[in-house]
């Protein structure tokens, strides 16, 4: 069972991380590393969610993998196109 | 006693550690829940990936369409959701420690706080159609009432599950058994990681 003090430090990274994925379009100019901080962002929040709040980090090592996969392809693939 | 004879006699003890060990890696809730929940990530993924298509076939319209949506609203519902997910989290956590009087109470706060996604997400939809914005604008309108309205109704579905739970819980029906709330929680968790990904999406980038 995850602890209270793990819930509550990935609820804060999760509203820090979306704060930084709003005030990163006014930080780089640059489209690609906008793109990628974004989507890297993305993927850092769904493994919180994933790990902390879904509890998968204590559950058999495949569906952990196939939940975190979802918020790593996606974003991976979204990023790609976007490049393109 | 010399060593042969200790490192012998402790097999039988460490045995059955390393396997309670590998017996604690549980999948929380039903097995049936985590399939349907890796569907409706497929669902999304394929909205999400033809979006990002669409918008590099139509970049222009996209960022001119973008710009009309209201900044903060999807701000406002990311951390309504967000924060929602935590108690819920915590929600799962008091009735793991049998606190089902908690645990209700902290069902409540996480039902009130998705009230606010669903009054912001009505009123961005109001403030669009008061600018003459409707699903038939564009492209990107198409989209994107089609996506968020899919989400908001999966937001809709997983408040009445909960909803249910919370009445079931009050019964006492998971002094035993928690699956059924774990189930519930990892669906709303879900619309919460999908949520994550349609926000930059739609309203950052």
């Amino acid at each position: 069972m995850v602890t209270l003090k793990q819930i509550i430090v990935s609820w804060l990274l999760l509203i820090a991380l979306t704060l930084a994925s709003v005030l990163t379009g006014k930080v780089f100019d640059n489209y690609a590393i906008f793109i990628c901080s974004i989507l890297l962002i993305v993927f850092l929040k769904g493994q919180q969610i994933t790990d902390i709040f879904m509890e998968l980090r204590e559950a058999p090592k495949m569906w952990r993998m196939l939940v975190l996969s979802y918020v790593f392809i996606i974003p991976s693939i979204i990023c790609f196109i976007y490049l393109l | 006693m010399n060593n042969a004879s200790i490192s012998s006699a402790m097999v039988p003890l460490s045995k059955p550690l390393v396997n309670e060990r590998v017996n604690n890696k549980r999948l929380p809730g039903d097995l049936a829940m985590w399939f349907f929940i890796l569907a409706e990530l497929t669902v999304f993924a394929i909205f999400f990936i033809g979006f990002a298509v669409a918008e590099q076939l139509n970049a222009d319209m996209f960022v001119a369409s973008k710009a009309k949506l209201h900044p903060i609203a999807g701000l406002i519902n990311t951390i309504a959701l967000i924060t929602s997910s935590l108690f819920v989290a915590l929600s799962v956590r008091a009735i793991h420690l049998g606190n089902v009087k908690e645990s209700l109470n902290l069902l409540i706060i996480s039902q009130l706080i998705a009230y606010v996604y669903l009054v912001v997400k009505v009123w961005e939809y109001q403030f669009l159609f008061a600018l003459g914005i409707d699903i038939e604008t564009n492209t990107f309108f198409i989209l994107y009432f089609l996506i968020t309205f899919f989400h908001l109704m999966h937001v809709l579905l997983g408040m009445v599950i909960l909803i249910l739970v919370g009445l079931n819980a009050k019964k006492g029906a998971y002094k035993d058994d928690v699956s059924g709330f774990e189930s519930a929680a990892s669906y709303w968790h879900m619309v919460d990681l999908l949520w994550i990904i349609l926000f930059p999406l739609i309203y950052v980038i």
